[in-house]
């Protein structure tokens, strides 16, 4: 049946070989964006890492506390006085080693001044509630209820990183062996291509957000790249996957002729899943809290990315690889 | 046909089993969902030994075990976690100081016995501990009274408060060849003072051979006097015997018998000249200090735990407000349920019956998914629900690929029932790949990945195994079952009649 063809099926949507290199070109121009955010961010004396570390890579204590007051009641927090008070506290020393010195601490008023984040070196358990008590004592009082402290040592921050990066790398080698043993090593390659692309933008994303906005990663950005790179792999995979039917059904035609049908075929799986995905992600970060929001924003840029790449760049480039 | 229904029976009969399971079993919240407090501990080598091994850890983690035990927190949770740490959960605890006190300090009791020739010194020594004691109580008291309200009535009344003339601290700080440090509060040079007489009295003990090693039992009860609490020991055997024996050799001659705890004199005690024959024979003791009744609980806690064979230090805490919890709790809770309704409205919109048959399926997925958490336990924390919403997606990607190439297959020309064939059958090969390179992230990250990267594997893990089961199975044989009613068989319950072949052209 497939031999009576004289010309490739009809598609239904669009020749994506017309347009590749207005892909390229857009691809090219985020990724170079990307790169620029990182490098300013890592020649900026303040962060000097390609993303601004959060307390669960740098260390430190973060104190959030809640006023027991109804709304209104009590006049604003002020953050400037807070951060004068406290300078002039004494903490209790541990053990042996001297308490850390408080004078820099970073104060962050939510709430309409009903709420304060800070955040300090790491305390022992005993500063930090001698920190607290200092808060009551000024702008209290305060909800028990509402208050968290987190205290992450410098020690397991950089454990933390490590892990992270170390899971990021060996998940990347297994993915890639796994696809050269069901395929090819081009379409490996490729995909590895994909998940780089869309890991970059991701990043590169945060880094200009952690510049302009001061948003900085913590290990749930981390969690939400590993899952990127393994959407945007599954993504990639499925056209591939695709792409390989063709040449048994339409083989006589070149690959960039069922590079064109099987990107055409599985566009509206690929819109409809990521918008399936996507969904619950919309919903986390309108309905989530704040605790999650930014890990629900990471995702969805890095999904929306890995649609991107695994319909415009990763088959694109396959005819240009597999001579 | 009888396939089906035997599938139907046994997907009927697993969603029973899962919703009596969902109702015995609660879902255990994690702290950040319940609120409470968290601690890293890192066991440090110590001595001749370079580096901490899992036996090691082992051995630190028994003794914790016995010491929070002690604590009396509810529901309190131990685990070790790589080779040389340890995540200890204290929900509902607000305040974790203390624990973190009781646990990591090593705890070692030794009892010592005055040296031969130091009374003098000794003596000017205590004076000064016990008036430096009075004092720094006192202003701590003073201090407390400031923030918090009057103590409670039946307290005892504070005695006139004992004070250091003018200069008399100063001075009592030079002899102890103490510099004033700039600008410290009075309260602070009385600690430091107190720790430097704490250690040149235990300078004057001998180390016995009796230690915390020997102890069988501890315990606490009022003092005869009411003023405050004693604990009280039992030794074994052997130590019984060392008891008598140095109570023996140092009793009616004045000199005293130390107790020390981690290298602090905490007690100084007297043995009358009536013990000079056979010492104090019995094998127990009791430890007078003027504990406070939380002091004394804290002391017996640690005596009873032993000592720890490695020192422990506290990396990490983490509290959560209850309030704080139970928001995270609902904002997550109405994501994931929104999240759910979106896509089930979407899901229906575009592929019309087996949508609905997809919406079934993922309620299935999700009822699964929630037994099994309850089931192994998972623990649900704020990572692991953003892994359950996000497998979810992927879920529903499996039951997109069918559908698309059942649509595909309807626009061809082929019948429907060959269509749902060839649907399933084409879509497997993307559907085994996408959830393979998924679960094998899913390993990396949780054989290498920390706290919070791996309750999200774990719970991603399981989603994409469900969600293998659910698409394949779940989804195929409602499917087949609603096409065996031949006034569900139309091909438009599928597909637009515009899009279908013959009517639109």
């Amino acid at each position: 049946m497939t031999a009576s063809l004289a010309s490739p099926p009809p598609l239904r949507f669009f020749r994506i070989s017309r347009h590749r290199r207005v892909a390229w070109i857009g691809s090219g121009v985020a990724c170079l964006l990307s790169l620029i955010g990182l490098a300013i961010c890592w020649f900026t004396p303040s962060i000097g890492a390609p993303l601004k570390p959060g307390l669960d890579f740098t260390g430190g204590t973060q104190i959030q506390i809640e006023r027991a007051c109804d709304p209104g009641a009590c006049s604003a927090i002020n953050g400037q006085e807070i951060q004068q008070r406290l300078a002039r506290i004494s903490l209790p020393s541990e053990a042996e080693e001297q308490a850390p010195n408080i004078s820099s601490v970073a104060v962050q008023v939510l709430d309409q001044g009903q709420s304060v984040v800070l955040r300090l070196p790491a305390l022992a358990p005993a500063q930090s509630a001698a920190v607290i008590e200092e808060m009551a004592a000024d702008v209290g009082p305060l909800d028990q209820a509402g208050t968290s402290v987190n205290t992450i040592g410098p020690t397991l921050g950089a454990q933390l990183l490590q892990g992270s990066l170390i899971s990021l790398l060996v998940s990347f080698a297994a993915i890639a062996a796994y696809i050269t043993l069901r395929y090819d090593r081009v379409y490996a390659f490729l995909a590895l291509l994909a998940l780089g692309h869309d890991v970059l933008i991701t990043c590169g994303v945060f880094a200009w957000l952690g510049l302009l906005q001061g948003i900085e990663v913590d290990s749930l950005f981390a969690v939400s790249l590993i899952t990127v790179a393994g959407y945007s792999v599954t993504d990639t995979v499925v056209v591939f996957d695709r792409i390989r039917e063709q040449k048994s059904l339409i083989g006589q035609f070149s690959l960039i002729n069922q590079v064109d049908v099987a990107v055409d075929a599985t566009l509206t799986r690929s819109l409809y899943t990521s918008l399936t995905t996507l969904l619950p992600l919309l919903a986390l970060i309108f309905f989530g809290g704040s605790s999650l929001f930014w890990f629900a924003v990471a995702l969805t840029i890095g999904i929306s990315v890995g649609s991107w790449s695994s319909i415009g760049i990763a088959p694109t480039l396959l005819p240009l690889l597999s001579r | 046909m009888a396939r089906q229904q035997g599938w139907f029976a046994l997907i009927l009969a697993l969603a029973i089993a899962a919703g009596a399971l969902l109702a015995s079993y609660p879902l255990q919240l994690g702290l950040d969902l319940r609120g409470g407090s968290q601690l890293t501990l890192q066991v440090l080598p110590a001595g001749a030994i370079k580096t901490v091994d899992k036996e090691q850890l082992e051995a630190v983690k028994e003794v914790l075990d016995r010491r929070i035990n002690g604590l009396g927190v509810a529901e309190s949770t131990l685990q070790t976690v790589g080779n040389d740490q340890m995540v200890l959960q204290l929900p509902g605890e607000q305040d974790p100081s203390r624990a973190a006190k009781v646990l990591g300090t090593t705890a070692l009791l030794e009892f010592r016995t005055q040296k031969p020739g130091t009374e003098q010194a000794l003596r000017g020594l205590l004076a000064l501990k016990r008036q430096s004691e009075a004092v720094l109580r006192s202003k701590e008291r003073r201090t407390a009274e400031v923030n918090e309200p009057p103590t409670a009535p039946g307290a005892p009344n504070p005695e006139p408060p004992p004070d250091f003339q003018a200069d008399e601290l100063a001075d009592a700080m030079r002899s102890m060849g103490l510099t004033v440090p700039a600008g410290s509060s009075e309260i602070d040079q009385l600690r430091l003072l107190l720790e430097v007489v704490n250690s040149r009295v235990v300078d004057l003990f001998e180390p016995t051979g009796l230690t915390g090693k020997d102890l069988v039992t501890a315990g606490r009860q009022q003092q005869q006097s009411g003023a405050g609490w004693e604990v009280t020991l039992g030794f074994n055997r052997e130590g019984g015997e060392k008891f008598a024996t140095l109570t023996q050799s140092i009793a009616g001659t004045g000199r005293l018998l130390g107790i020390v705890l981690d290298g602090r004199s905490i007690s100084e005690a007297t043995v009358g000249p009536e013990f000079k024959a056979a010492g104090i024979a019995g094998g127990s003791a009791s430890i007078t200090g003027n504990f406070s009744a939380e002091e004394a609980r804290d002391l017996e806690v640690q005596l009873r735990g032993g000592s720890l064979p490695l020192p422990v230090k506290v990396v990490e805490v983490r509290t959560v407000g209850p309030s704080l919890g139970a928001e995270n709790v609902r904002t997550s809770l109405l994501a994931a349920l929104s999240g759910l309704a979106l896509v089930a409205v979407f899901m229906v919109w575009v592929y019309r019956l087996p949508g609905l048959v997809a919406v079934v399926a993922l309620s299935l997925y999700a009822l699964f998914n929630l037994a099994i958490y309850a089931l192994i336990p998972v623990t649900l924390t704020l990572p692991g629900i953003a892994g359950f919403i996000l497998s979810i997606g992927i879920a529903v990607d499996a039951n997109v690929l069918i559908f698309e190439r059942v649509k595909e297959e309807l626009r061809q020309g082929t019948t429907l029932i060959r269509s749902i064939d060839s649907g399933f059958s084409l879509a497997l090969s993307s559907i085994l790949d996408g959830h393979v390179t998924g679960l094998i992230s899913c390993v990396a990250l949780f054989a290498l990945g920390t706290g919070l990267v791996k309750g999200f594997a774990v719970t991603l893990g399981i989603g994409l195994l469900l969600s293998l089961f659910t698409a394949l199975t779940c989804t195929r044989t409602l499917l087949r079952l609603l096409m065996s009613y031949p006034s569900l068989r139309r091909s438009t319950y599928f597909l637009p009649a515009t899009q279908l072949p013959g009517t639109a052209a």
